[in-house]
């Protein structure tokens, strides 16, 4: 009885996974359909491969926010992550070749770091993620204005070439991108801490009870969201050149909404990184497209707002709270 | 012999050239008095290089990208209209004028200068979001022969432009604290109300202040506290420091009269009125010169002219027509004082009585170069979209 109803658990996964793509690669379509109608320079394999680089920052943000969200929590944290990951890599750096890696290797460490604080915090004091990572933010935030008001350190201009450079042609940034998301994606399908994940999700309870060590699973989860933010910080030092107490900002809801996009539930225990790889993509293409249209920046929130209620309509509709 | 010949004669073609920029940025100022050379070039101690454009020249007409920061107050949203108002008096040699928003996000100002270079534009005018963050793509931007000039803020890099139009931040600072030292005989305390924290004109403003006070031990700085700019923050954060300094408060120092205005309210609310209401520095908005003169406390208020986006524009144009145009092209600015309050250093280039707008609305912006009729309200511009 047991096995009969974990299938239909899948089987429903797989169906919503399915679905979600499917109405995703049919927007994806139209969107590229409508850039090309409204604007001759928008079909370019230049414009194409700016599109898959400006995504890179918002994709390697959401890969973490797509786990949280997978368990039913929520990652606050991650704008400013971002933020101390540009300030602390590029103050350390500050030029000095010999440091580049060396800090890259302590800059992902500590966003991991900072990601496990928060796991623990959630699975241990049973607080609600959206309190623990809003704190940890405020927190950040304090640090980062207290180290400095303003943009600050800076790096060799060779690794300027990780969101700049192209590998034949494809931006190297988008190739790491992919990569990412497909190693999550095979992770979450291949592994059983990756299965896991989605019945914590599903049901913290019913997880605990089949042996699963929750408490495990949850640090798991924000220590990764945790890395993959200060990856992306990485990613925005080699594309600024410079560690911006800013630049994570918009992150910590820009990152919620590919996710949501791609047929994750907010609920927990439905979706997966596909999906939100999908979201990213037409996300990145929806801003393209409006900025060839000359479309005002407000009317781009506005189209960014109605699309994050129409998927989230959507997936409502399909029965799935 | 040769080489002093051909240096006396680039001064003169930089000293001529740079003139009748002056002058022409001297024909849209709105009630000024000042209409001569700018002082920031002429007190310049370094030397200002021209540059030779006849390798961006083409024939028009062009299609120009505009890479906007954002719009978050009244300054920004008069400076935008500038742009536009000059985009459209140029629509004979204009194609398209294409307008991109970032709204203060660096990475979105970094995709749309890459969505504006996709549509194959002939030069970028960009008000870059901050200092540092923008260098990296504005680097690329002139390396594929696309020539980029910086307004209201530049860049790290000098090779990341061609020109950088502005009006000295460091000379309204310097001048308004320099006014504030000597209103105060040399000692007393004082608030410092900076725009908003990593904004490099408020970064730079505030390091000007600071040199100034800073050569005066007896000037107490009590706090300093940013403002965003914003009339409604700059009374909030007043009305604390009046709670917890009460009377002490000798002098504010605002590096624009957005916030200015609303420490002034924020004194008025806690019963001081009048000539009571301590020194107060702050340009830019007619509400802060309507409360100078209604309440007839010492001021000094220095414009950073939003003219500027005009002179950006023209710029622009002078580079594809390959017009020689100087690397650093600096706006004049007007110093208003009412009268009895000149100090020694700081002398009025205008009385307040003079310039105070009060048959305008108090949300004006002064010195935005659009006429008398100019009403942010109702504006509209027909520029080539």
């Amino acid at each position: 009885m047991k096995a009969v109803v974990v299938n239909f658990q899948r089987l429903g996964r797989a169906r919503q996974w399915n679905i979600s793509t499917i109405v995703l690669t049919v927007m994806i379509a139209l969107t590229i359909l409508i850039g090309t109608l409204v604007n001759s320079h928008f079909a370019s394999w230049g414009n194409l491969s700016n599109i898959l680089e400006q995504a890179a920052g918002l994709g390697f943000a959401s890969i973490g926010q797509t786990l949280t969200i997978l368990t039913g929590g929520i990652d606050l944290s991650i704008g400013m992550i971002i933020s101390a990951s540009t300030v602390f890599l590029a103050a350390t750096v500050d030029g000095r070749d010999s440091l580049v890696w060396p800090m890259v290797i302590a800059t992902l460490a500590m966003g991991t770091s900072i990601g496990i604080i928060n796991g623990v915090v959630i699975s241990r004091l049973k607080v609600h993620p959206l309190i623990v990572t809003l704190g940890m933010a405020a927190i950040l935030e304090g640090c980062i204005l207290l180290f400095t008001l303003k943009p600050t350190g800076s790096i060799p201009f060779w690794f300027e070439e990780f969101a700049w450079g192209r590998l034949n042609g494809i931006p190297i940034a988008a190739l790491s991108m992919f990569v990412a998301f497909i190693g999550v994606a095979l992770f979450l399908s291949r592994t059983g801490l990756g299965r896991s994940l989605y019945a914590y999700g599903d049901n913290i309870e019913a997880a605990r009870l089949r042996g699963i060590p929750v408490n495990r699973v949850c640090v798991f989860v924000y220590a990764t969201s945790g890395f993959f933010a200060a990856l992306a910080g990485v990613y925005f030092v080699s594309r600024t050149g410079i560690g911006d107490p800013r630049i994570g900002v918009p992150f910590t809801l820009t990152s919620i909404t590919p996710v949501i996009v791609g047929g994750t539930l907010l609920s927990g225990g439905k979706g997966g990184v596909i999906g939100t790889l999908f979201g990213v993509l037409l996300l990145s293409l929806i801003g393209n497209v409006l900025n060839h249209m000359n479309v005002s920046t407000s009317i781009q929130w506005v189209i960014q707002g109605l699309i994050i209620l129409a998927a989230v309509s959507f997936y409502l509709r399909k029965g799935d709270k | 012999m040769k080489l002093s010949k051909l240096f006396s004669i680039t001064c003169i073609k930089v000293f001529f050239l740079c003139g009748a920029l002056a002058f022409s940025a001297g024909t849209h100022a709105d009630s000024a008095s000042y209409t001569g050379q700018s002082r920031t070039f002429l007190w310049n101690p370094d030397f200002n290089d021209i540059v030779d454009t006849s390798q961006y020249k083409k024939d028009p007409p062009y299609v120009v990208g505009f890479s906007n920061a954002g719009v978050a107050d009244g300054w920004l949203v008069t400076f935008k209209h500038g742009v536009e108002w000059a985009a459209a008096e140029n629509r004979e040699r204009i194609e398209k004028f294409i307008i991109t928003d970032a709204n203060w996000d660096a990475d979105k100002q970094i995709r749309d200068i890459q969505d504006l270079l996709n549509q194959d534009i002939d030069i970028l005018l960009v008000n870059p979001v901050t200092l540092e963050a923008l260098d990296p793509v504005l680097r690329r931007t002139m390396r594929s022969d696309v020539p980029v000039v910086s307004v209201v803020r530049r860049v790290k890099s000098d090779e990341a432009f061609v020109s950088f139009v502005t009006a000295s931040d460091t000379a309204l600072a310097r001048l308004s604290a320099q006014w504030m030292v000597e209103t105060l005989g040399g000692s007393g305390k004082i608030v410092l109300l900076p725009g908003q924290a990593g904004a490099s004109p408020a970064e730079f403003r505030l390091r000007a202040a600071k040199e100034v006070f800073g050569q005066y031990p007896d000037i107490e700085i009590l706090s300093v506290q940013y403002t965003d700019w914003s009339p409604a923050k700059g009374k909030e954060v007043m009305a604390t420091l009046i709670q917890a300094h009460g009377g002490e408060i000798d002098g504010v120092w605002a590096d624009s009269g957005l916030q200015g205005s609303g420490s002034v309210e924020a004194f008025i609310n806690a019963g001081v009125s009048g000539k009571d209401i301590p020194p107060h520095t702050g340009g830019d908005l007619n509400y802060m010169y309507q409360l100078a003169h209604e309440h007839g406390f010492p001021f000094c208020g220095i414009d950073y002219t939003a003219a500027i986006g005009i002179d950006g524009v023209r710029i622009a144009l002078d580079v594809l027509e390959g017009e020689q145009v100087p690397t650093r092209f600096d706006l004049n600015f007007q110093v208003v004082i009412p009268e009895g309050h000149e100090t020694t250093s700081i002398k009025a280039d205008v009385w307040l009585r003079d310039y105070v707008r009060l048959d305008k609305p108090g949300e004006l912006i002064m010195g935005h170069g659009l006429g008398e009729d100019y009403d942010p309200q109702t504006f509209t511009a027909n520029y080539p979209r």
